[in-house]
């Protein structure tokens, strides 16, 4: 009996997590794989065909909303690194270190109340919606998960690295830049991949505050959606799916050197 | 020279908030600004606390769902996987960094009227006419578990991973059955991934609204397609705030209740053993 039950979840188990596994691939293939379909109608299989690579390609709607989600993305990845190992450095010295508990506020409360503080904000004294609104907003979250990855790297270094350079006649900035910053990069790499991701995917935010007329990529999405599924959407998801399976590589390939760096 | 952070935040965050909560108790009649609680007076009818309960169900079934389907695949990843781990774990992470409207479009794709699912039951000749899989209860709640999934594997991998293996072999040599090794070590040692995964998923899962807008049409409101018909459709900042902040004292009460369940019942099993 009991060898039974043992042998049931040697194998249900395994089952359970291929079913799992399944669940979470099948529809990124399915999404994937009529990207390249002939037929006008998306569901129905026709035929292989690039053509709606070129339809996106040739779409200034989608060049438009990828310039203004690469704009966001990279200024609020610079914003928040520069701000982030600022704050590392020079507050962990100090009494503000202590404050750094309140970069873990925005992280805990749900994203559609940040969205409605912004606008609230904004509107309250009247600043225009747009670009700026989603830099602040994105940097804000980018904030919360590059605070705490460089100041858990930064507990973890050897300080005298630091002492040594100060003592050698550094200044502080000279320090930071040429001694810091070299020891933090795979820490530094990791949450700017991180931010630069989350502020090109996020939707909640940038619907709320950017106006009627600035689009980023997922915004022209979710109005596509609402308009019925077309196939130039597959290919444009698609395109994002490539760019994040690369991202992820170089992700992961940074947490290997990370480990190499321990030993 | 460390101020730009903490500004920043002020700034962008803490003061934001502190708006939102004084246009929540604030009223402009006719040029005067007065105190009031009319905004909160206002929700406290059945349908709105309706919607509040929704809601705290698609959370907590969202964050249940996940959690039965994350363990089977977190486990096996874990425990079972030796040989090229390291791929597995790429094809784990993938989902996590792929965009929300790119997970919502896929299941769109494949739920729509004439949509796949719709398209081969009509080929092999099983319907007549289309199912109604769009604009249901059930199709939010899929794509609810789908797009919140991965938020629970990691945290139970993490968990999962850092488990000495060889308390399984001790187990095993004292006698107890795969059962028993699970009920009484794998899952009490997996319980800080069981706990971070589902507040993860149940938190953010409450103020959801693409999920419920786009998949389960204008019928089915949630906590957070309401406030976003509140600022942006009908732009009635003063109910719009007074709800948000209704929505997350709730919130923070849902959080509050499931922590102590978490962590009520781990004191309880530590007293136990110990007797």
């Amino acid at each position: 009996m009991i060898r039974a039950k043992n042998l049931l979840l040697s194998y249900l188990l395994p089952f359970l997590a291929l079913c799992g596994f399944l669940f979470l691939y099948i529809p990124i293939i399915v999404l994937v794989l009529f990207s390249f379909n002939s037929s006008d109608i998306p569901f129905v299989w026709e035929g292989f065909s690039l053509k709606w690579y070129y339809a996106l390609w040739q779409s200034s709607d989608i060049w438009q909303a990828l310039q203004n989600s690469l704009i966001v993305a990279f200024s609020s990845v610079c914003l928040s690194l520069i701000m982030g190992i600022l704050f590392v450095f020079y507050g962990a010295r100090t009494i503000l270190g202590k404050f750094f508990i309140m970069f873990y506020a925005s992280l805990a409360t749900p994203e559609i109340v940040l969205a409605v503080g912004l606008l609230s904000l904004l509107s309250f004294f009247s600043v225009p919606l747009g670009l700026p609104a989603l830099i602040a907003g994105h940097t804000l979250i980018g904030l919360g998960y590059v605070v705490p990855i460089i100041s858990a790297r930064y507990q973890e270094l050897d300080k005298r690295y630091l002492e040594a350079a100060l003592d050698l006649g550094a200044s502080e900035g000279l320090a930071l830049r040429k001694v810091m910053v070299p020891l933090l990069m795979p820490a530094l790499l990791a949450s700017a991949l991180l931010v630069f991701v989350l502020s090109l995917d996020d939707f909640i935010i940038s619907f709320f505050c950017s106006g009627g007329t600035t689009q980023t990529l997922p915004i022209y999405i979710f109005v596509m959606i609402r308009a019925g599924a077309s196939p130039v959407v597959n290919a444009l998801s698609t395109m994002l799916l490539v760019i994040s399976s690369f991202l992820v590589l170089l992700f992961s390939s940074l947490k290997i050197k990370k480990t190499d760096l321990l030993q | 020279m460390a101020m730009p952070a903490v500004a920043w935040q002020i700034v962008f965050f803490y003061i934001p908030l502190l708006i939102v909560f004084l246009y929540s108790v604030v009223n402009i009649s006719s040029g005067v600004l007065h105190l009031t609680l009319a905004h909160y007076a206002y929700f406290m009818q059945p349908l709105f606390l309706k919607i509040m309960g929704k809601s705290l169900m698609l959370a907590l079934v969202t964050a249940i769902m996940c959690l039965l389907l994350a363990y089977p695949i977190a486990y096996c990843l874990a425990v079972r996987i030796t040989h090229y781990k390291n791929i597995f774990l790429f094809f784990l992470i993938l989902p996590f960094w792929t965009s929300l409207m790119v997970q919502v479009y896929s299941w769109f794709f494949i739920l729509e009227h004439n949509g796949l699912i719709n398209s081969i039951l009509m080929k092999l000749r099983l319907i007549s006419t289309p199912l109604h899989l769009l604009n249901t209860p059930f199709a939010v709640y899929l794509v609810m578990v789908y797009c919140y999934l991965p938020f629970m594997i990691m945290p139970l991998y993490s968990a999962l991973e850092k488990i000495d293996k060889r308390m399984f072999e001790a187990s095993a040599d004292l006698g107890a059955s795969q059962w028993q090794t699970f009920k009484n070590i794998t899952l009490p040692l997996s319980m800080p991934g069981i706990q971070t995964g589902f507040f993860l998923v149940f938190v953010p899962s409450f103020g959801e609204f693409v999920v419920p807008t786009l998949l389960g049409g204008g019928k089915q409101l949630y906590v957070g397609s309401l406030i976003t018909q509140y600022f942006l459709a009908a732009r009635d900042v003063h109910l719009g705030s007074a709800f948000t902040i209704l929505s997350g004292l709730v919130l923070l009460a849902a959080v509050g209740i499931l922590y102590w369940y978490f962590n009520g019942s781990k004191s309880k099993t530590a007293k136990g053993e110990r007797a």
